[in-house]
């Protein structure tokens, strides 16, 4: 069992960066799409007396994106934060069982979940830029690692990873606040693919947003899963039918009801209450 | 249960397709028996006939492409809105090869070989259309098997009827007059297409079986 509180380790970076950050290189990554990068072993998680999530086991394949859907409370944001430990900022949350990340279990005590959190990034749904120039928005994280060298190429390199390049190269020194919604949502995933890391999480990363803006987030997912992998958790079934390729049903209760290929989730689910839920037979 | 107008939308065409089967093959039983009894004006009605099958078609159509724009199925309910888009094809072409019968009829002025039993290769067309749409319309996988190896009967019915015609030919005593063999080739060749064409309709029979086994059972072992 590993509590929120375990958090704080004696050795916040050696041996967590050691095995959390063996292969932080591109080059290190493993190639084959297929492999698992992140596995969920009998995770169960509670808030306080409350069991949010039941046993929950799946491997979320690398370089491709995986899905979450199911109703409200249902335990799929809950599940996307245990994935990068944001869960151990809730003083009442416990969670059980393991997540591993390429083999380390997340949860163990010689993991420092700020070294863990540069490898799997986070994208909320409101978008959530700094009261600071676009440049520093994507440069802050970059600098908070010391890793300022080539400090413009990198941010260049952000940006044009977040489709975001064309549209501020003439002004990356006005105010990340002035952006459109969409625009700061994509330098928002251009601040968290500034440092490298090998998954992203996304809750709901276009749900602010209008219909051209999502369709570039969208167009932008299926672009970052060439490099990285993504893990998003949507309300817009439609929108996991797009844009993932492994979807996970979690239904109420926290329980995960089915996890597939998107295409087998949508086409033909194996379980009648995923059936039910995706058809629109219960809400 | 929620999306309740949808779900009626959805029993609403399943209804009409089976409704448009039921025409249809009301129409292909039209066309043997205007073969049967050389019944011009009956191949007529089946010949004018037509024009309200594709106008039921398109109608169809159109009410598959809404739903999956408007209502954006998935799982059973796609599988049943694909189903339903390809079988309103099979059928209108059903249609459209009971209008040949009709066409056939209005030209057929004798039995030339009365030995071919148009008649039982229809009956067969009409027993094969009939479980396809009956295992549509009840979820019933089974019934898409029973049709598709009725196919195989028929197939050999038919193979039968144009070895019947060609032997005829070839071996039967004929009329050696130059004037006769115009007529004879027409007669020869119309009955050579109506056994083609009700081959025909058994393929597309097959083809509802297959798909409505593919939206029962999410199972394309029929679809080739």
């Amino acid at each position: 069992m590993t509590s929120a509180d375990d958090s704080g380790t004696a050795d916040p970076v050696g041996s967590t960066e050691s095995v959390v950050d063996t292969s932080s290189g591109l080059s290190d990554r493993a190639t084959t799409r297929s492999d698992t990068i992140v596995e969920a072993k009998g995770v169960d998680v509670f808030y306080g007396e409350d069991q949010a999530l039941q046993d929950i086991s799946m491997e979320i394949p690398e370089k491709q994106v995986t899905a979450m859907i199911g109703p409200s409370g249902c335990g799929k944001s809950t599940f996307l934060r245990c994935i990068n430990r944001m869960n151990d900022q809730i003083d009442v949350c416990r969670v059980d069982g393991e997540i591993e990340f390429r083999g380390k279990n997340i949860y163990d005590d010689d993991v420092d979940p700020v070294v863990l959190r540069r490898r799997i990034g986070m994208v909320f749904q409101q978008p959530n830029p700094f009261p600071k120039s676009i440049y520093d928005n994507v440069a802050y994280g970059l600098k908070i690692q010391g890793k300022t060298e080539d400090m413009d190429q990198k941010v260049e390199n952000a940006l044009k990873g977040a489709a975001l390049w064309d549209e501020v190269k003439d002004k990356l020194h006005t105010s990340g606040l002035d952006l459109s919604g969409g625009q700061q949502q994509r330098l928002c995933i251009a601040r968290a693919i500034a440092v490298d890391p090998q998954v992203i999480l996304m809750d709901e990363p276009a749900s602010a947003l209008d219909p051209i803006a999502t369709a570039q987030i969208e167009d932008l997912i299926e672009e970052l899963s060439r490099d990285f992998t993504v893990v998003i958790v949507t309300h817009n079934m439609q929108q996991a039918a797009r844009i993932s390729d492994k979807t996970a049903v979690f239904l109420t209760g926290g329980e995960l009801v089915e996890f597939d290929d998107t295409n087998r989730i949508f086409e033909n689910p194996q379980s009648q209450r995923v059936e039910d839920y995706i058809t629109g037979k219960f809400g | 249960m929620p999306r309740n107008e949808y779900q009626t939308k959805l029993e609403d065409l399943r209804g009409d397709v089976l409704y448009m089967s039921e025409v249809v093959a009301e129409r292909l039983r039209m066309g043997l028996d205007a073969l049967a009894q050389k019944d011009a004006q009956l191949a007529e009605e089946v010949i004018t006939g037509d024009g309200e099958i594709n106008e039921m078609y398109l109608e169809l159509e159109k009410d598959c492409i809404n739903l999956i724009a408007l209502q954006q199925p998935v799982a059973g309910d796609l599988r049943f809105i694909a189903a339903s888009f390809k079988i309103i094809t099979d059928l209108e072409r059903i249609a459209d090869l009971a209008t040949n019968l009709g066409q056939y009829a209005k030209n057929a002025q004798r039995d030339v070989f009365p030995d071919v039993d148009i008649q039982r290769l229809g009956d067969v067309t009409l027993e094969m259309l009939d479980r396809a749409m009956t295992a549509y319309s009840g979820d019933r996988p089974q019934m898409c098997y029973e049709v598709a190896e009725k196919d195989d009967e028929l197939d050999e019915l038919c193979e039968i009827a144009s070895e019947i015609v060609v032997r005829d030919l070839i071996e039967g005593e004929r009329s050696n007059n130059d004037e006769d063999i115009p007529i004879l080739m027409k007669d020869v060749s119309r009955l050579l297409l109506t056994i083609r064409d009700l081959e025909r309709v058994g393929d597309h029979a097959v083809n509802i079986a297959a798909r409505t086994l593919y939206m029962i059972e999410n199972n394309d072992e029929l679809i080739y």
